[in-house]
């Protein structure tokens, strides 16, 4: 195949990825096959004309309601992860939060005292707490 | 359809006014939020709200766990076809470093260890000197439908989309091996991938598999997934491909194969991803399970993907019911369907297997007499006789496969 004809194909997949936002294609397989093929020779060809794949993750993360305990959450927990970690849990006890607080300090190395542990233990409860005594968590998802 | 208790994330507890919100969210700058061409409503994490969908790059709409690391839930009309689209299999990173560029010209699988020749082996050099294989299989999140388990866990929150069927063309495991010559005395071959920790102190992301399983020939290395390169997210450029084993194990953006003589022993091995050594990985939230192994073969299960959420029942009138059905590989032998909360069961049509890894569709006519809700259930067995649960729970929210059961209203 040209160069030209790969970096065609190419440019109008990204053009489609870039466009975004549209629904999803539901073309067949069999009609799709020859360009299948094509997209594996643009994309994974060493020699084709862009050899070097990028992506650009979408910044999506949710702001939280003010609380005690706030800033030690901004501070210690975003730098690893998203906030939505805490927005997709269901209400947990505090003894659930607790431990959860704790895994990322101990397991993890999370870099927060055993002070900021509370602080943040307390601020995730108030914004995600039940009453009760609950479960601790465990490791792995 | 009004089916198991919907998991709104962080349902109802953020009430904050809305000048609050207008203030919060001016501080953090609401353009970049909303220039970043999803549906995502930038205070979905604030307020009640159904659930978030999410455009990611090389990725079609789906519904949003989380953003860093993504984590991605396919919606379930997808499961209409057999072969999950690219655009819409689910994601799964552990670590916030995923990789977000890839250089083909630099870019090597490193082969090494407990081997006589160590390997570097391009994109290029995996594609035209080993022999390709293709396989359909199942891709399944351990944690698929965790949001289910009561008294609910902690961890991804999914409903039963963390789960995918795909076409994986590309090498195995075993070709590769045997070019680099394992010595004597192999016990584990470790998977590592580009993704890295945000913190030192955080243990990398490597999983490994027995030697024979990993010399299995099934066991395989993909650079293509349905007939196309893999999306980012989903691994690009090569992804571990082990059939009929939960996710955990398939390693994304695969770099370092090493053979190694003796079991790998990390965080992600010995503390993560183990379930309680007893049936069907299930213990009581009072006594949990002192003895536990790491997560391996899926179970059986099964999941309906008709009918429609929103579809309107009327009585006399037929419809379809379907959904899919798969197990660890033995193969899909039966499936049941109940239309009166389980009180009866008839069998379901099953459509041609795929493949032995695959999932397999089945359906049935339903013509549903009176007005009134509806319990609709289905139960898959296997080739073994393995059927799904009646209940179960683990710490973890792992291996989710009660039977599953959607009420319908008829009007």
């Amino acid at each position: 195949m040209a160069p030209k004809t790969k970096s065609a194909i190419l440019s109008l997949g990204l053009a489609a990825l870039l466009a975004g936002c549209g629904h999803p294609s539901n073309i067949s397989k069999d009609a799709d096959h020859g360009v299948a093929n094509a997209k594996i020779e643009s994309m994974l060809d060493s020699r084709a004309d862009s050899v070097v794949h990028t992506i650009v993750m979408p910044h999506d993360e949710p702001v939280f309601p003010p609380g005690p305990g706030r800033d030690e959450f901004v501070a210690a927990c975003v730098v690893c992860h998203s906030p939505r970690y805490i927005t997709m849990q269901p209400r947990f006890s505090r003894t659930t939060w607790l431990s959860e607080v704790n895994k990322m300090k101990d397991t993890y190395g999370a870099h927060i005292s055993d002070e900021q542990v509370q602080r943040i233990t307390d601020y995730l409860f108030s914004i995600n707490g039940k009453a009760g005594t609950g479960h601790k968590g465990a490791y792995g998802e | 359809m009004n089916r198991e208790p919907t998991n709104v994330a962080g349902g109802g507890i953020y009430s904050i006014s809305r000048r609050r919100l207008l203030q919060l969210l001016g501080s953090t700058g609401l353009a970049a939020l909303a220039s970043s061409c999803s549906r995502v409503n930038p205070a979905a994490g604030i307020l009640a709200s159904p659930t978030n969908l999410a455009r990611f790059p090389e990725k079609a709409e789906m519904i949003l766990l989380t953003d860093r690391p993504p984590q991605l839930e396919t919606p379930i009309h997808y499961f209409r076809q057999d072969l999950t689209p690219n655009e819409a299999f689910f994601v799964r990173w552990h670590l916030e470093g995923i990789p977000t560029s890839v250089d083909l010209r630099t870019f090597r699988l490193n082969v090494s260890g407990h081997v006589r020749q160590p390997l570097q082996l391009s994109i290029d050099e995996l594609r035209s000197q080993f022999e390709p294989i293709s396989i359909v299989a199942v891709n399944q999140c351990s944690g698929n439908s965790r949001s289910f388990f009561e008294p609910r866990v902690p961890g991804g929150q999914w409903k039963h989309g963390a789960v995918g069927n795909g076409k994986w063309t590309g090498v195995p495991v075993k070709s590769i091996l045997d070019r680099a010559q394992v010595r004597p005395g192999a016990v584990d071959v470790s998977f590592n991938g580009l993704d890295a920790p945000p913190l030192p102190s955080v243990s990398d992301f490597v999983k490994a598999l027995s030697i024979d399983h990993a010399r299995d020939g099934e066991v395989m290395i993909a650079y293509a997934m349905n007939d196309e390169p893999l999306p980012m997210v989903n691994g690009f450029p090569l992804r571990l491909v082990v059939p009929g084993w939960y996710g955990t194990y398939w390693v994304k953006a695969l770099s370092d194969v090493t053979v190694l003589p003796l079991a790998l022993s990390n965080f992600w091995t010995d503390k993560a991803y183990r379930i309680p050594n007893g049936p069907n990985g299930t213990e009581s939230p009072k006594d949990l399970a002192k003895d536990t192994v790491p997560i391996n073969r899926f179970n059986v299960r099964s999941i309906f993907v008709r009918p429609d959420p929103d579809e309107i029942l009327h009585p006399g009138t037929s419809i379809e019911i379907e959904g899919i059905a798969f197990d660890s590989g033995y193969g899909i032998r039966r499936v049941e369907v109940s239309t009166d909360g389980g009180a009866t069961w008839a069998d379901a049509r099953l459509d041609p297997e795929i493949g032995k890894y695959s999932w397999r569709r089945w359906r049935t006519s339903w013509t549903p007499g009176n007005r009134g809700q509806y319990r609709l259930m289905a139960r898959a067995t296997n080739a073994m006789g393995e059927t799904q649960s009646k209940e179960q729970w683990n710490r973890s929210g792992f291996m989710w496969n009660v039977v599953q059961q959607v009420d319908v209203k008829v009007g």
